[in-house]
């Protein structure tokens, strides 16, 4: 390669990268915030909670959880599949590396090495309690308010982290987050979300009029009644409360494997690249 | 006047973003280390996830598109259509986020894995080492 | 989402914060020491933040701060602490 092709090279790349700034720009000041909305939005915004119109309502106060989970279901879905990859990719990838952890981990406990020092060991413990309850807070009412099942199960994942830290891997496999326990809820999860979303397909192949993730029943598949918006007193938005509370589930135990995967000394790991 | 100013500081945060996307494309194509182009990586994908919600946003209005009561009479509906941000691309973000973030989980234990294997993090490296 | 008395001040916020998200991402990425870089990109996530709440996306929020300043800056530090710390000169 002649020294003037790498020069060349590179001021090719400035120039191709400056024109694809100034396009980015030119292309984006032409949506400078504008007075009015499109016209989809209005009709998300008007109808997800319309009980004069209950044709086209999603049961929910919430705009962007009816959309996630009801006018917008299946992308929600494949999402979730996209994740559930990533993770088994993950645990794939490191399968090998609980070999020898428990004797290694012993020695360590009698030389007392492990965790951080007592301050960081009480602050963490109350940390974790409020991680923990907020978390579910959110799942809980992620229907009625901003939250939901993404947000609750991210939030849940920093419990374990810090807990890794500051105890030791240990410590939060006797909590009962091994690496199996994990695999089993993010199961559980995943089925329930399949179970919520399928029934109404498996009843339309039956011949019963419905659709896959149906919420509410629509005028044109009178049969099928809908999941329930309202229980007495208390508001639940149809299937969006159910699919909240599984995506918690598998979100939260999907992140906390890949930390209890991730947390291996880093000694054991070096010996480990050695042999 | 300071209508002015206000369209000036918009179309000043548009260049702000598209300088922060020159330099996280800077970051991934000319820095060797891949940790390094991870990092890159991310601030890129939030960058496009920023000038989604900016593109949604109704000017003047400082309202979430959540109902606030859950007995709405004509006019709270009519009310909050026209007060409330657009929830379109919010919805779409959040699932853009969660998908960055499988992926950017999956990159990590692959470079780790490299790692293991090559005992180099150079991207050029990485890929002539055979077997 | 932000407070009345603060709404003729949103676009001064608003470029207040994404000023600061460019000058944290630059500073990320020439960055040659990878622990400083990794605190840096959380920084810049925290701007980032502070922009989708001065937007007025709560939900948006919850799952972006949990995920860029916990999630990446924690598996990022991971990769790091089992790799090497410094980057490659030149």
């Amino acid at each position: 390669m002649r020294p003037w092709m790498a020069a060349a090279t590179k001021a090719c790349a400035l120039v191709l990268l400056i024109a694809l700034c100034v396009a980015i720009l030119l292309g984006a000041t032409a949506h400078t915030p504008s007075l009015e909305l499109r016209p989809l939005a209005e009709f998300y915004l008007e109808n997800c909670l319309n009980p004069y119109d209950k044709a086209k309502w999603a049961a929910s106060p919430e705009a962007v959880t009816a959309m996630l989970w009801d006018y917008r279901g299946l992308d929600t879905v494949f999402e979730t599949t996209v994740f559930f990859l990533a993770i088994i990719g993950s645990v794939a990838l490191f399968r090998f590396a609980e070999v020898s952890l428990a004797s290694y981990e012993s020695k360590l406990r009698e030389r007392r090495e492990e965790g951080l020092s007592i301050i960081v060991r009480v602050v963490t413990r109350i940390v974790f309690v409020l991680i923990v309850a907020l978390s579910a807070a959110i799942a809980l009412h992620g229907h009625l308010t901003p939250g939901g099942g993404f947000q609750a199960g991210s939030i849940f994942a920093v419990a374990p982290l810090l807990a890794i830290a500051a105890f030791s891997r240990r410590f939060v496999e006797g909590l009962g987050l091994t690496k199996n326990s994990c695999l089993a809820i993010r199961t559980t999860g995943l089925l329930f979300i399949a179970l919520v979303a399928l029934i109404p397909l498996a009843l339309a192949l039956a011949g019963v009029g419905a659709f896959i993730i149906q919420n509410q029943s629509k005028p044109w598949t009178p049969e099928f009644p809908g999941y329930p918006a309202q229980l007495g007193p208390v508001w639940l938005a149809g299937s969006l409360i159910l699919f909240n509370v599984a995506e918690f589930l598998t979100v939260g135990s999907g992140f906390t494997l890949l930390f209890l995967l991730l947390a291996l000394p880093e000694d054991f790991f070096r010996r480990l690249v050695k042999r | 006047m300071m209508e002015y100013f206000a369209q000036a500081l918009w179309i000043y945060m548009y260049a702000v973003l598209v300088a922060i996307v020159a330099v996280a494309i800077y970051g991934v194509v000319a820095r060797p280390n891949i940790v390094k182009k991870i990092i890159a990586l991310t601030i890129l994908a939030d960058t496009a996830n920023t000038f989604m919600i900016f593109i949604g946003y109704r000017l003047g209005s400082t309202a979430p598109p959540v109902l606030t009561t859950l007995s709405p009479s004509r006019a709270d509906i009519a009310g909050f259509v026209a007060s409330a941000v657009d929830p379109v691309p919010q919805c779409l973000v959040i699932t853009a986020i969660v998908i960055n973030m499988a992926v950017t989980a999956l990159l990590v234990f692959l470079a780790i894995q490299a790692y293991w294997l090559h005992r180099t993090l150079v991207a050029g490296l990485v890929s002539k080492l055979r077997g | 989402m932000i407070p009345q008395f603060l709404s003729p001040f949103l676009e001064l916020l608003l470029a207040f914060s994404l000023t600061l998200a460019l000058v944290l991402a630059y500073f990320a990425i020439v960055q040659r020491d990878l622990v400083k870089a990794a605190v840096l990109s959380a920084g810049q996530s925290v701007a980032y933040a502070f922009t989708y709440y001065l937007l007025a996306a709560p939900d948006i929020l919850f799952a972006y701060i949990p995920i860029a300043v916990g999630i990446y800056t924690v598996l990022l530090l991971y990769a790091v602490s089992k790799t090497e710390r410094f980057e490659e000169g030149g």
